[in-house]
């Protein structure tokens, strides 16, 4: 999952720049960059970690970026969600829905930014509501995925026309309108990631 | 424009600036780890350790003010982004390793906050005697102290702080000092020209040829009032009037003042602004009692300035006179 949400976020990293460039200095790609290679490395097969340790690991190694708020909030994520997993190797839908939530609750904490502030949040608040909704509708795991993707994806959209209220770029105002935020279509682009690596795992 | 830049690969920006640093001022500070510069000497473990972080491309911000007198420590993120808070754990560690204690002076930006605050969570999980202070004080981004930027402000707080922490002064006495000289200070930035990002080689904002932005923050952050450019002289009025008035100053009244370069502004343009500066402050018989001219922290060939007044005490005033021995801050 983690190697294809790096994929989904290599092949788009121009375009986070570029956005960046608008509302903040235009490094965001760079920073997704990096990120995505700390993804890379989260999973060795080789490794006898248990899930626990590899979303913990990944956490602190996305923190480490240095990249700003956007790395810090990634990382936070994902050593929020292993804080709801045991040490189990794998989890069903509703662990996995779990694991999203304590993930999101960890963010929060550190973050006072709302969805509508046109941030990470407008695409992350969505999509991990979408998961817990479709594992309430007993969706299977690939299929509540591809729903939570979804609603990332149009999160991130939405924020085409909100103004940031939150971070550096809220300084900017009416200028950063028109545009998606950076930081909500990376949140899309991970999310896509983890639905095409379980689209394919499901084929074969 | 092409990038006019004596760079290397952008990647290593900061790797490299960091090994300038400590190579140019070996006596001074050393790379104690990747991105964490440290004093080459410590200070003995029973004093209170000092500790910052913040976005490089702004020297010689931060790290620049570590040594003698001022910081101990100091965590270089990315360029103009935070560091990532496990470099600043680890800092935080080795600063009070041994039983000693630290303080975290944080400028108020969201990604420094951020991590900051995840620092300070996980260092008082381990066990470790830290507190943090937030440094806050650019007037151009609301009335609220919560939104309001940190500028050059942090300079006066690391020098008073540090000089109490060099003096044997508590945790508690050095927080007291760093937040009495947090509250009483104000700053306001212009901007007259951009600064191209060393990375991606693009301009960090637009503005006129013949434009001028009060209240642009350290990134190109929208100020304001976006309006033609004016004299040193009305320039320097109209900024220190703001000042003022937010800080509520009146006759009689001790003041600070500091004028930061942002990277392209000249000494002589700086000097010009502070006479004009000086002349006011004495026609409304406000004594400026100390002021320091020059570059603190810059963001690369950005033109424009930083005007940081600070209301001092007796007290303040003798910790801003203690020694400091840094690489870009040196008191006798």
């Amino acid at each position: 999952m983690f190697a294809e949400a790096a994929k989904s976020l290599r092949s788009q990293h121009e375009r986070l720049s570029e956005l960046d460039s608008v509302a903040g200095d235009g490094d965001h790609g760079t920073t997704m960059l990096r990120v995505a290679e700390q993804l890379e490395h989260a999973v060795d097969p080789s490794s006898s970690k248990n899930l626990q340790s590899i979303l913990r690991d990944t956490g602190w190694s996305v923190m480490g970026v240095d990249g700003g708020a956007s790395s810090a909030i990634l990382g936070t994520f994902f050593a929020g969600m292993a804080d709801a997993v045991m040490g189990e190797d794998s989890m069903d839908g509703h662990e996995l829905a779990a694991a999203f939530e304590a993930g999101l609750r960890a963010v929060s904490r550190q973050t006072k930014a709302q969805p509508g502030d046109k941030t990470m949040m407008d695409a992350l608040v969505p999509a991990v509501n979408a998961l817990r909704l479709a594992d309430s509708a007993s969706k299977t795991i690939p299929d509540a995925v591809e729903e939570a993707a979804s609603a990332a994806r149009s999160g991130a959209g939405s924020t085409k026309d909100l103004v940031a209220r939150y971070g550096r770029s809220k300084f900017l105002g009416e200028k950063t309108r028109g545009y998606p935020d950076p930081g909500a279509t990376s949140i899309a682009l991970l999310f896509s990631g983890f639905s095409a690596a379980l689209a394919t795992e499901r084929k074969s | 424009m092409r990038m006019k830049k004596f760079i290397n690969d952008p990647k290593h920006l900061v790797e490299e600036l960091l090994d300038g640093l400590v190579l140019a001022f070996p006596e001074k500070v050393r790379l104690a780890g990747g991105n964490i510069v440290a004093r080459t000497v410590p200070k003995s473990s029973d004093k209170v350790r000092l500790v910052t972080l913040g976005g490089s491309g702004h020297e010689p911000g931060l790290s620049g003010f570590v040594g003698e007198g001022m910081l101990d420590c100091s965590v270089a993120g990315g360029i103009f982004a935070a560091p990532g808070a496990p470099g600043c754990i680890e800092a935080i560690r080795s600063a009070c390793a041994g039983g000693s204690s630290a303080l975290l002076i944080v400028l108020n930006h969201a990604g420094d906050v951020l991590s900051a605050n995840i620092t300070m969570e996980a260092a008082l999980r381990e066990g470790c005697k830290v507190k943090m202070v937030l440094t806050h004080e650019d007037i151009s981004s609301g009335p609220n102290p919560e939104e309001r930027r940190g500028l050059v402000g942090f300079l006066p707080v690391y020098k008073v702080a540090g000089a109490a922490a060099e003096q044997g002064a508590s945790l508690d006495a050095c927080l007291e000092i760093a937040l009495r000289m947090e509250r009483n200070m104000r700053t306001l930035a212009v901007a007259v020209r951009t600064a191209t990002h060393p990375s991606t080689g693009q301009p960090i904002f637009e503005l006129g040829d013949d434009e001028m932005e009060i209240g642009m923050g350290q990134h190109g952050e929208a100020g304001t009032g976006r309006g033609k450019l004016k004299t040193a002289d009305e320039t320097a009025e109209i900024m220190l009037n703001m000042l003022l008035d937010d800080l509520c100053v009146t006759a009689g009244e001790d003041l600070l003042v500091i004028l930061n370069g942002a990277g392209a502004t000249t000494l002589m343009e700086l000097l010009i602004l502070f006479r004009r500066v000086a002349h006011i402050l004495k026609a409304r018989k406000i004594r400026l009692v100390r002021s320091a001219v020059g570059e603190f922290i810059t963001t690369q060939e950005q033109a424009g300035f930083q005007l940081l007044i600070a209301r001092m005490d007796p007290e303040l005033v003798k910790l801003w006179d203690a020694p400091a021995n840094t690489p870009f801050f040196v008191k006798p």
